[in-house]
């Protein structure tokens, strides 16, 4: 699992590239550090090339999302597939982010 | 509040019936008020007919005597005009008058003085003494004949004259009067006095012949106002006899009578009214009087009205007696009844508790082939049975509360909440029952009841029951033939607080079936108090049927036993048939051991995945089965092991011809995750938590999840059907 994470004027993107299982997740969990920092603007989750999630990396997402809720940043999850798109929906995610 | 209504208008009821009862009697009073009053009529006029025909017969008796008295002494007068010439024969006159006549008691010829130159004085008397007659002179100087009323008023008058009475005391010394008549000589001159004395006594025995009523008496006045007969000399003490008088009544009375009139009065004393008829003794100027008592009149009719009366009120008595006998017992019924209605709700409130209890039947499974039923009895005897499906597990118990009624009912209720609490979260029967118990005895401390249970849990995938029994009846076991199960009795819940219940368990094959029962099957008593008992149940068990014949089968079989003894005790069965084949053995795909670190968690997807090329399971089947395991194998890596010191997870995978079984084992600290509080996936940003996630998703993408702790090992098995 790798995170890319961009930021241009307002929007920092983060682009995960592969599973997010246990491990990847404590990984994660360091690279995000930057936008935990700052979540402020928009962020973009970009989802596009993630495969798996389990518990863990959700975790990781409500992190931001609550970190961007209290700052008043913007949380968008970008691209999910249909798989992941399942475990949003059982765990009440969707509800939670602005999927896109 | 509707009963004091309603209790106020059987009241008013119970008043309009007495009212209408007063009523009646009344009218039976007033009925024979009038019979009475015509009574009293007829009886004063038939007093009025008594007297009058007394005063008419007496003047009637009067007169004869009267007649005779005057007669013998006309008769006699022309002896003594022929004896003049010799007086000496006189005295043999008068002998033969009173001789003669009965009712002359004495007889004289009187001469007049100077008449008889050679006897100017001479009266030769007969008159009779004691039967005898005895002859005398009166011509004496002490009696003087010629100054006595009897002798001047003829003389005078010229005519015969009846004396008033008098006592005489120069001759018979009794009452008597006397009829004294001049006899002239045949030159018309007056030569004697001619006499007939008749005595009172005698006209006294007349006259005072007045029987018609027992205080009724006649007087005879004479007409001077003397009483000649009467209970007393005077006249006033005659009529008032001792009692109080209304003078002016009296003095009219007195004067009409001494007029000769005839009539009647009603004399006024303080004994009451007192009529008297009167009317003259004609010829005599005597009067007499009937005098009649009002009391005497209606005694009888007093007598016979007081009788009707006290009849009647001993009659109203009696009715108003019926009256309200009736009027209690109707009362009675009425407070029966609505004890009755009461009990009867209590009885309905029982029941209805008891049917609130019952789990719903589930969907029609093609594993299981249950059915339950419970009797109640007309009072509710707390049974209880319960049953529902959890991860692959059927989850059911039996039981029977002691004593009977609502607060059994209550009880039964308490047990079956606190089973289907604490059974959420333990899938272990021996634990559920212990719990059961423990909360059982926290909750009714106070309370001698106790409930026998039973509790089981069958694995529906593997055939695998485990149960715990609590001091109640061993269940059938229906295989290839019908047994007892084999349980330990245990004690009953409610009884020992901190007891620790012993589970047993035993594996069903397919179409092996179980009869669970409480004691309304075994002790139902036909009327002879004959049980039915285990091995008439157990030969009915052995007829062949699915799980809701079967227990129709025994309903009919109590039936026909008991006929027509009513039932005593709640009947409640629950009979289970498992139809899983679980004969054939699994096989058993892939085995994977990983060490206690995270790092490892790819090897598990690799694992998965080839599992699901092995199954051609989807992509998203694929996926969803690696997640639910990752967070499963997660768990133990994180939490089973402290940290730093190695320790194995063994992740076993089964291939069933319908479903995946993994099973995950550690070696760790005991920890039930399927106890751990679950993620609430409905709160929203703020309030969501971070953890819990894990579980939540485990338990949603398996069909079954169970854990259990066994010879130090976590062992937690889940299923997924496919």
């Amino acid at each position: 699992m790798e995170v890319f994470i961009e930021k241009e004027n307002n929007v920092t993107t983060a682009r995960f590239v592969g599973r997010l299982d246990t491990p990847a997740s404590q990984e994660v969990s360091q690279s995000i550090e930057p936008i935990l920092n700052d979540p402020t603007g928009t962020i973009v989750l970009d989802c596009k090339e993630m495969s798996y999630i389990s518990s863990s990396g959700l975790r990781i997402f409500l992190t931001i999302r609550k970190a961007a809720a209290a700052k008043g940043g913007n949380v968008i999850v970008k691209d999910i597939n249909n798989d992941i798109r399942q475990v949003f929906m059982m765990t009440g995610f969707l509800n939670l982010f602005e999927i896109q | 509040m509707i009963k004091k209504i309603q209790f106020n208008l059987d009241k008013r009821k119970t008043w309009l019936q007495i009212a209408q009862v007063v009523v009646a009697a009344v009218v039976v009073e007033a009925t024979s008020f009038v019979q009475i009053n015509l009574l009293v009529k007829s009886s004063r006029q038939e007093a009025a007919l008594k007297a009058n025909s007394v005063l008419s017969n007496t003047e009637y008796e009067i007169r004869d005597v009267i007649d005779e008295a005057e007669q013998a002494v006309k008769s006699n007068m022309w002896i003594v005009q022929w004896c003049m010439d010799n007086p000496d024969s006189l005295m043999s006159v008068t002998r033969r008058i009173v001789e003669d006549t009965p009712s002359v008691v004495g007889s004289t010829v009187a001469l007049v003085p100077g008449y008889n130159k050679d006897l100017p004085f001479y009266a030769p008397y007969a008159h009779m003494v004691n039967g005898e007659i005895e002859e005398l002179s009166l011509a004496t100087e002490k009696y003087n004949y010629p100054i006595h009323e009897w002798f001047i008023e003829p003389l005078e008058t010229g005519s015969g004259y009846w004396s008033e009475p008098y006592l005489d005391t120069g001759g018979g010394n009794i009452l008597m009067t006397t009829y004294s008549r001049p006899v002239n000589d045949p030159h018309n001159v007056t030569a004697a006095i001619m006499t007939a004395d008749v005595s009172l006594e005698w006209l006294s025995k007349r006259v005072g012949k007045v029987d018609i009523y027992p205080q009724a008496f006649s007087v005879l006045l004479s007409q001077k106002g003397q009483v000649l007969v009467g209970p007393d000399d005077s006249l006033l003490t005659a009529f008032t006899a001792q009692a109080a008088y209304d003078q002016v009544e009296f003095d009219n009375l007195k004067s009409s009578m001494l007029a000769g009139k005839r009539g009647v009065v009603a004399l006024h004393t303080t004994r009451g009214i007192s009529y008297v008829h009167y009317g003259p003794v004609s010829r005599t100027g005597w009067s007499m009087a009937v005098v009649i008592p009002d009391r005497d009149v209606y005694k009888d009719v007093r007598r016979m009205g007081i009788i009707c009366a006290l009849l009647q009120i001993l009659g109203l008595a009696m009715l108003i007696y019926i009256l309200f006998s009736v009027a209690r017992s109707w009362m009675e019924y009425q407070q029966t009844k609505d004890i009755e209605e009461k009990m009867e709700s209590e009885l309905k409130i029982g029941r209805d508790i008891q049917m609130s209890m019952i789990p719903k039947p589930l969907p029609d499974r093609d594993d299981l082939d249950i059915a339950a039923t419970i009797v109640p009895a007309k009072q509710v005897g707390g049974d209880l049975y319960d049953y529902y499906i959890r991860d692959q597990k059927l989850v059911f118990c039996i039981g029977d509360v002691s004593g009977k009624g609502v607060p059994a009912s209550l009880v039964m209720t308490v047990t079956r909440s606190l089973f289907r609490n604490i059974s959420a979260q333990e899938d272990d029967p021996a634990r559920i029952v212990t719990e059961v118990n423990n909360s059982l005895m926290d909750n009714m401390s106070e309370n001698e009841m106790f409930v026998t249970f039973f509790c089981g849990v069958l694995d529906l995938e593997t055939g695998q029951l485990r149960y715990c029994n609590a001091g109640h009846n061993a269940p059938f076991l229906h295989t290839d033939h019908v047994e007892m199960m084999d349980v330990l009795p245990n004690l009953p819940l409610g009884i020992m607080e901190g007891m620790v219940f012993t589970g047993q368990e035993l594996t069903l094959h397919y179409n092996d079936a179980l009869y669970l029962y409480t004691d309304g099957v075994t002790e139902a008593e036909d009327s002879e108090y004959h049980l039915f008992g285990e091995d008439r149940l157990g030969h009915v068990l052995k007829e062949e049927g699915d799980a809701q014949e079967h227990l129709d089968a025994v309903i009919d079989a109590i039936e026909d036993f008991v006929q027509d003894a009513p039932q005593s005790d709640d009947i409640t069965m629950l009979f289970i048939r498992y139809l899983k084949d679980n004969t054939q053995p699994a096989i058993m795909a892939r085995h994977l051991i990983l060490h206690n670190n995270i790092q490892q968690i790819p090897q598990l997807a690799e694992f998965v995945e080839t599992i699901a090329e092995e199954k051609n399971l989807d992509q998203a089947m694929a996926m969803s089965l690696n997640l639910a395991l990752e967070e499963a194998v997660t768990n133990v890596i994180l939490y089973a092991y402290p940290d730093g010191i190695d320790g194995l997870v063994d992740i076993e995978a089964y291939i069933h011809p319908d479903c995946l079984e993994f099973i995950i084992s550690d070696s760790g600290k005991p920890f039930d995750p399927t106890a751990a509080p679950e993620a609430d996936v409905t709160l929203g940003v703020d309030e969501r938590q971070i953890g819990g996630l894990g579980i939540y998703l485990v338990r949603n993408i398996m069909d079954t999840v169970s854990y259990r702790y066994e010879k130090g090992k976590n062992i937690l098995i889940m299923i997924k059907k496919i």
